[in-house]
């Protein structure tokens, strides 16, 4: 074991921690917002590997294209599936927990869908960018690098935007205070509508960036579905800086136990973590509101 | 101006408001009084929206408030400053301004508007980039009458603005709605505190278990020997 090995991990573990911290931020905005988990997370960012690679396949257009239609096309069924499944169930008094459920009912719907229609082949998606960047002995892909840049710009792009921006104000007003939000004109079904749109186009992002290192299959969101839970218990439910902080924690804890111990190891790593934040600091980094 | 006529108003089975009508004229300062649990917040309530009248109209200028959805109601003019302030707690004075002039028309010209409301209430200016939920009651008090009239309002609706204040700063902010109705802006004011609400308020209407029971001017009412003892405590 040298240093070159824990660097390279390390940096690894960075560009893994930035998609969980993608994933995670589209779970954490739907519960600040709306105070609800989203279970077909992970499918919706399935699609976004299916989106990008039957762009790819059948149209083979650029790949940035590719990464565009498929946060669009993530958008929509977002807002589709708020619009026609949680609305109708969101407001009933002592229905709490049935919209959870029903995104339950999403997420396996959507991934049977995926095995039936494009059936249990995993697909190849080749990289954006081929290469590797060799600098002072340690090597990166070219892709990873651009995962990160990628992850980041769009992170402090949309910070910005909801720290700025007139919908910004609106949506934090509304996951403050729902009814002081509305008495001020803000309309909170669309502030709804938005948020899963906006959060399911994360997550369609995440999936198209990591499709060439994970390959495309009707499971592939399960695994950064359970990780964004992770990561939004560590930061702190609802809270969006917690979900970046816990990203790149997760992915590093990830990263380190595959080096000092193996690869089968890094989940265990992941969930011993989880437990320990459970058991010591149920609140997470920065407890649960923020917005 | 805005005009309750005979709304029944139920919280599930539960019935709050029974036939309640009354009226606010352009230009006054009109006073609800009523006991904890009267119906007063739920009367506010209704007119801006929330709540929906199962019998009875609601109407301002003419507009059928009780059939547009409560967002689109600022658009017509009227503001609602809630019972307990409701600031958005993790926003800045500054943000919550902001929010306060969400609406279109508002937004355009918002920092002069928010400007404004600052020269009104100084302390506001010098608690700018803080956070709503560190303020002091009276500073909320002032946060959120200053939020629900960065949109620039016809008719300001006040739930309890003396709620849990010191009577110093209850006074000043009583001067401010007055000053406020003498710039233009139509007044239904809320309140426990039927001293200083029938000081500054032209009429008033008592609502007792979700009943108007009284109305009258003023001083009037604060004259009538009923008020006295159950409101006033002389």
């Amino acid at each position: 074991m040298n240093l070159q090995l824990i660097v390279e991990q390390m940096l690894n573990g960075m560009v893994l921690g930035s998609m969980y911290a993608l994933v995670a931020s589209g779970l954490t905005l739907i519960w600040g917002t709306m105070k609800m988990l989203n279970f077909a997370h992970g499918e919706l960012y399935m699609i976004g590997g299916y989106v990008l690679y039957f762009a790819f396949l059948l149209f083979g257009v650029h790949p940035l294209w590719g990464i565009l239609l498929a946060m669009l096309i993530a958008f929509a069924l977002g807002v589709l599936m708020e619009r026609s499944i949680l609305r109708p169930l969101l407001d009933k008094p002592g229905w709490d927990v049935s919209p959870i459920v029903a995104t339950l009912g999403v997420s396996i719907f959507l991934q049977n869908f995926a095995l039936k229609v494009w059936g249990e082949r995993f697909k190849n998606v080749p990289y954006f960018i081929e290469g590797t960047l060799e600098f002072l002995g340690f090597r990166i892909a070219y892709q990873r690098i651009l995962i990160l840049v990628a992850a980041a710009a769009v992170m402090i792009g949309f910070w910005i935007y909801v720290k700025r921006s007139r919908f910004g104000m609106a949506l934090r007003a509304t996951a403050q205070d729902r009814e002081a939000a509305t008495i001020l004109g803000i309309n909170s079904h669309r502030i709804y509508l938005m948020t899963f749109g906006i959060s399911s186009a994360l997550a369609a992002l995440a999936a198209t960036m990591l499709a060439p290192l994970f390959l495309v299959n009707p499971w592939m969101g399960i695994p950064p579905q359970l990780k964004a839970f992770i990561v939004v218990v560590l930061g702190g439910l609802g809270s969006f800086g917690g979900a970046i902080l816990g990203g790149f924690l997760l992915g590093s804890i990830e990263s380190l136990a595959i080096v000092f111990l193996s690869s089968e190891w890094k989940d265990v790593a992941a969930f011993l973590v989880l437990i320990g934040f459970l058991v010591f600091k149920p609140a997470g980094f920065f407890g649960t509101k923020e917005w | 101006m805005l005009e309750i006529n005979n709304i029944d108003v139920f919280y599930g089975d539960a019935q709050a408001l029974w036939d309640v009508s009354f009226t606010v004229k352009g230009g006054e300062i009109v006073t609800l009084l009523g006991a904890n649990g009267a119906g007063k917040s739920t009367t506010l309530r209704t007119i801006s929206g929330l709540l929906k009248p199962k019998k009875g109209t609601v109407s301002l200028s003419g507009v059928r408030l009780d059939r547009i959805e409560p967002y689109q109601i600022i658009l017509h003019g009227l503001s609602h400053v809630p019972e307990g302030r409701r600031l958005f707690p993790n926003m800045t004075v500054w943000e919550n301004l902001s929010v306060g002039a969400y609406i279109p028309p508002a937004w355009k010209d918002r920092s002069g508007a928010m400007e404004e409301m600052m020269e009104v209430f100084p302390i506001l200016k010098e608690r700018r980039d803080q956070l709503a939920g560190t303020l002091s009651g009276g500073e909320q008090q002032m946060c959120a009458i200053a939020r629900a009239m960065v949109s620039r309002p016809q008719v300001l609706l006040l739930d309890e603005p003396s709620l849990g204040l010191a009577p110093v700063i209850v006074e000043r902010i009583f001067e401010v709605i007055k000053r406020i109705n003498q710039k233009g802006v139509t007044v239904l004011l809320v309140e426990q505190n039927a001293h200083i609400a029938l000081q500054i308020a032209h009429r008033g209407y008592v609502i007792e278990t979700g009943h108007v029971v009284m109305e009258g001017e003023a001083n009037r009412l604060s004259q009538d020997e009923y008020i006295k003892q159950a409101y006033l405590g002389l």
